[in-house]
């Protein structure tokens, strides 16, 4: 079997696993994420500007405080049902175990983040138009990013008990290059009639992304080491 | 563990509290004469008055940070390719300086900024803000620590979260000063040209941190070293009265 075949058997049983527990924890999550969109919009006024110039702010917290939820639970339940193990001795690549949780990951963000996105528009008033697509590719990028360096710290921090917090905590001050790259981007989309450095904005986010896959592709067989 | 080997680990403890101790001859003289260039030898800033005086200290620690956490990354780093304990010991001391010696850059920062720039925390200001993720990442750093349990996997995780923690720096500094050309400027040029006797002064200052910084390492890993087999040794007391009973 080659690598790709490999990574999507991986990808794929998590997939299922979630199908298969009716998306109870996906449509919770879902869930939260719309809870904190609506207390966003009790905070602030929603008809106002200044909540319109906010608002790119408020959809990247809108999606990564629910992303590390989501993210949390990819190696919750490996560890419960000692699954991890299998996987570590069976005969495949650590690169690909890797690869493997951090498609299945990334698959799950990005529905998720698509699903906060509807809501947003909705909740924000925004026109659907084509502009919001440029939205749609800064998620999908930021995404790669956020379960490179998610799928590993998920990884460490699985066996803690204080799991929930440690997460967020680990993941959100090494994040900020990415956060600003698509928080700017997003502001360009929906704020700025001329869009001049939204290129810039993805291309730095393609960097990005290729330095924090690239750091767990390295460091993951450190962390499954024993 | 054996008795030998708690014996030569008791021994290097020592060594690194002598070690520590020979280094506190020069720091003691070179701190007089830091504090000596600081606020004598150094003329008054003709725009900033006094207050400019603190830069001397802020940059010092930051430098001292920055050396530290480069010794997270370099004692993560060897960790991860010889398993050596010792790696770690290093790294962890290192992280506690470091985050120390952040807060100190983050608490001298506002008190000279306050009345140059009139605001305590200029935000778009790229220094502040990667000075301000670092210390995010290795308070991070140190939770991540403390909530592991002690063992050999304590020391991989932590050695892996080091390395992308201190990889993440430069960065965050170029997103951040990206970031910020989009935004209006809150601060403008501060690059005035600096005396002489300034650069004299901040020159002492900066080789005193380091000595501070070399000492405190190793009365850091001196302690590590002797809790650890503290630990060892009670445990070891421990298991002997049980078998005893």
């Amino acid at each position: 079997m080659n690598h790709i075949t490999l990574i999507w058997i991986i990808a794929e049983k998590d997939l299922r696993i979630e199908y298969r527990s009716r998306q109870q924890a996906f449509l919770t999550t879902l869930f939260f994420a719309l809870l904190i969109l609506v207390i966003f919009i009790f905070a602030f006024d929603p008809g106002s500007r200044a909540t319109r110039d906010a608002s790119p702010g408020i959809l990247w917290v809108a999606l990564l405080f629910p992303g590390v939820i989501q993210l949390n639970r990819s190696f919750q339940t490996e560890i419960e049902e000692g699954t991890l193990c299998g996987m570590i001795l069976s005969p495949v690549d650590r690169g690909v175990l890797f690869l493997g949780k951090l498609v299945a990951n990334w698959i799950f963000l990005v529905i998720i983040d698509l699903l906060i996105l509807l809501a947003f528009v909705i909740f924000f008033n925004f026109a659907f138009s084509s502009q919001l697509l440029w939205i749609v590719l800064l998620i999908v990028l930021a995404s790669v990013g956020i379960t490179g360096v998610g799928t590993i710290f998920a990884a460490m921090v699985s066996s803690i008990h204080t799991r929930e917090v440690l997460l967020p905590i680990l993941l959100f001050p090494i994040l900020v290059p990415i956060i600003l790259a698509a928080l700017s981007g997003t502001q360009e989309i929906l704020l700025r009639e001329q869009m001049q450095s939204l290129n810039r904005s993805i291309q730095l986010l393609v960097g990005f992304d290729v330095i924090f896959l690239a750091a767990g592709f390295l460091l993951f067989e450190y962390v499954v080491g024993d | 563990m054996s008795w030998e080997i708690e014996h030569i680990l008791t021994r290097s403890a020592a060594r690194y509290l002598r070690i520590t101790g020979w280094l506190l001859i020069p720091l003691y003289f070179l701190m007089v004469l830091a504090l000596y260039g600081a606020f004598l030898y150094a003329p008054t800033e003709k725009v900033m008055g006094e207050v400019q005086r603190i830069f001397y200290f802020h940059v010092g620690a930051a430098w001292n940070a920055f050396l530290a956490f480069f010794g997270v990354f370099l004692g993560g780093l060897a960790y991860l390719i010889t398993r050596k304990q010792w790696w770690d010991h290093l790294a962890a001391a290192s992280a506690e300086i470091g985050v120390v010696f952040t807060t100190i850059v983050l608490t001298t920062g506002p008190i000279w900024a306050k009345p140059v720039w009139n605001t305590w925390w200029p935000w778009g200001d790229p220094r502040v803000m990667t000075t301000m993720v670092l210390w995010l990442i290795y308070i991070a750093y140190l939770i991540l620590r403390s909530s592991l349990p002690e063992g050999e996997k304590k020391y991989r995780y932590c050695a892996v979260f080091g390395i992308i923690g201190f990889l993440d720096v430069p960065i965050v500094w170029f997103s951040i000063r990206w970031w910020r050309t989009i935004h209006p400027l809150v601060i403008t040029g501060t690059g005035e040209q600096l005396e002489p006797e300034m650069i004299h002064a901040l020159v002492v200052s900066v080789i005193t941190f380091t000595v501070l910084y070399l000492s405190l390492l190793m009365l850091r890993m001196a302690m590590r070293l002797n809790s650890s087999v503290a630990e060892e040794v009670g445990q070891r007391l421990l298991e002997e009265r049980v078998e005893r009973v």
